[in-house]
């Protein structure tokens, strides 16, 4: 069922009870009506909330703390960035469930629910956006694959001139999983392995 | 309003098509009030009854009525039985039996899509491949996004998704299997980009604009190396011309999460069954790339 029906439902209902409501009689009719009329000022106290925080901006700043981004970006840093420019006030809290009840209700407080909102939807949004890996990531790609069309001995020839840093890059931007215990003799074996691999199972673009 | 149409593509199944089409979609309506259609072309309906109870569905589209079914069949028997607005399934229906999500909108498939394949050569070129556009193409502008969900394959719906779409984005398993498929994909895409071409004056011609990786799993070096591979393979075909310069790989990859595997049984979009999961935050921050790669080439 959706909104729409329950609101034609209710309509009906209205009408019929509306026609005959001076024939109704008796207990048992009295007492559902009974229930009906307190689940009705139930539910309005609820859709009347719900309207006055879509309105006020409350339900956007609601939707954003219960958000996915929340449990991923939401820190106490950055509510306290969000209550000093949104109301130019100063957050105590500081522990994270603390600072969320104290950020909506200083908020509230001040009508700013609907600021709160937008500046959390802005800064989950940056939180999420990932920066590319630029010119040098695909040069260092573009390396790996060379190397790993050298045979052996071109290999050893090229890859003994490399710094222990520069090795380190190489692998790091290729994927290659390593520790800081990881010497320098066996990263040159590991980039040899996988740059081997990449060349081999990118080879059909070619 | 101008809708935004992505096809959903990759002819490797189990990739995460339709998972990336329902949590990004629900994402969207939910988190960026934006308003969306996801359209269902898989004969599979997956997408049907992750956000449709069972029972529910097989009511709505008995005989293959009011789903994406009788779009093809009715070009194949030049019937106009078809009514967006009968067919089209408005928000999610939760637990408590009343909808969420009243921005998002359904147009359910059936399992009748099956024989289409056998029938669509009845129509001519470019008929057979403009029919979705022809029936929807009106209806789109009343959506910000068009998600168009289609079935592991490259044959006729698939082809119209296409046909249909601004961007075709590919959910992506990062393994060497997928990563030999893609390259075959890149190149079916190209073909079909010159097959169209003529058909579609002042239009963007389709490409694949993002790859979407799923399954993903940060223990030890596969997937680390199995993406590295991916993004070679992607510069490599973009130097070739088989690939947009605009396509890009986008991030967050989407973790293996549970939680989304459980939405399912659920029928809701995992932002609504377990919004504190790591698949709800992947397709979270997932869905605001979406956003800001796809606004920014358009």
């Amino acid at each position: 069922m959706n909104y729409t029906d329950l609101a034609t439902h209710l309509l009906d209902l209205g009408e019929r009870l509306q026609k005959h409501s001076r024939k109704i009689e008796g207990d048992k009719v009295g007492r559902s009506a009974k229930k009906l009329a307190q689940a009705v000022e139930r539910f309005e106290d609820t859709l009347d909330s719900f309207l006055a925080s879509r309105k006020s901006g409350e339900l956007l700043l609601e939707t954003m703390l219960r958000s996915p981004s929340a449990k991923r970006h939401l820190t106490v840093e950055l509510l306290k960035k969000g209550l000093r420019e949104v109301a130019g006030k100063r957050l105590q809290a500081e522990e994270l469930s603390a600072a969320r009840k104290e950020f909506v209700e200083v908020l509230h407080a001040n009508e700013k629910g609907s600021q709160g909102g937008k500046f959390l939807r802005a800064a989950f949004e940056e939180a999420a956006c990932v920066e590319p890996g630029g010119k040098d990531k695909v040069s260092l790609q573009r390396e790996f694959v060379r190397l790993g069309g050298l045979s052996d001995e071109e290999y050893e020839k090229e890859i003994v001139k490399r710094t222990f840093g520069e090795l380190r890059r190489l692998a790091a931007t290729n994927g290659i999983k390593f520790t800081d215990r990881t010497g320098k003799q066996r990263l040159m074996a590991l980039i040899r392995r996988f740059a081997i691999r990449a060349a081999m199972n990118i080879s059909f673009d070619e | 309003m101008s809708a935004r149409v992505l096809a959903f593509i990759n002819f490797k199944g189990g990739v995460g098509k339709t998972a990336t089409v329902i949590n990004i979609g629900a994402t969207l309506a939910k988190l960026h009030r934006k308003k969306v259609l996801v359209v269902d072309l898989d004969p599979q309906s997956n997408s049907s009854v992750w956000l449709m109870r069972p029972d529910r569905w097989r009511q709505h589209v008995a005989k293959g009525q009011r789903s994406t079914f009788q779009i093809f069949d009715d070009a194949l028997l030049g019937k106009d039985r078809f009514n967006f607005d009968d067919a089209v399934v408005k928000g999610v229906e939760t637990w408590t039996g009343f909808t969420d999500l009243p921005r998002l909108h359904l147009l359910p498939a059936s399992v009748e899509l099956l024989r289409i394949e056998d029938r669509i050569h009845e129509l001519r070129a470019p008929a057979n491949y403009q029919v979705l556009e022809r029936a929807l193409g009106a209806r789109f502008k009343e959506y910000d996004f068009v998600l168009l969900d289609c079935p592991p394959n490259l044959y006729s719906t698939t082809k119209n998704a296409v046909f249909c779409a601004d961007n075709c984005v590919v959910p992506y398993v990062p393994d060497y299997l997928s990563l030999s498929g893609f390259h075959v994909l890149a190149e079916q895409v190209a073909e079909l980009r010159e097959k169209f071409s003529g058909h579609l004056p002042g239009r963007r011609k389709p490409n694949i604009g993002a790859l979407i990786v799923s399954h993903y799993r940060q223990t030890g070096n596969v997937f680390r190396l199995a993406i590295n591979e991916l993004e070679i393979s992607m510069a490599n075909l973009q130097a070739i011309g088989l690939l947009s310069q605009d396509a890009v790989l986008l991030e967050p990859y989407v973790r293996h999460c549970v939680r989304v595997a459980e939405s399912t049984s659920e029928h809701l979009p995992v932002i609504l069954y377990a919004p504190g999961s790591i698949g709800a935050q992947d397709y979270s921050d997932l869905t605001q790339n979406v956003l800001n790669h796809f606004d920014s080439t358009k």
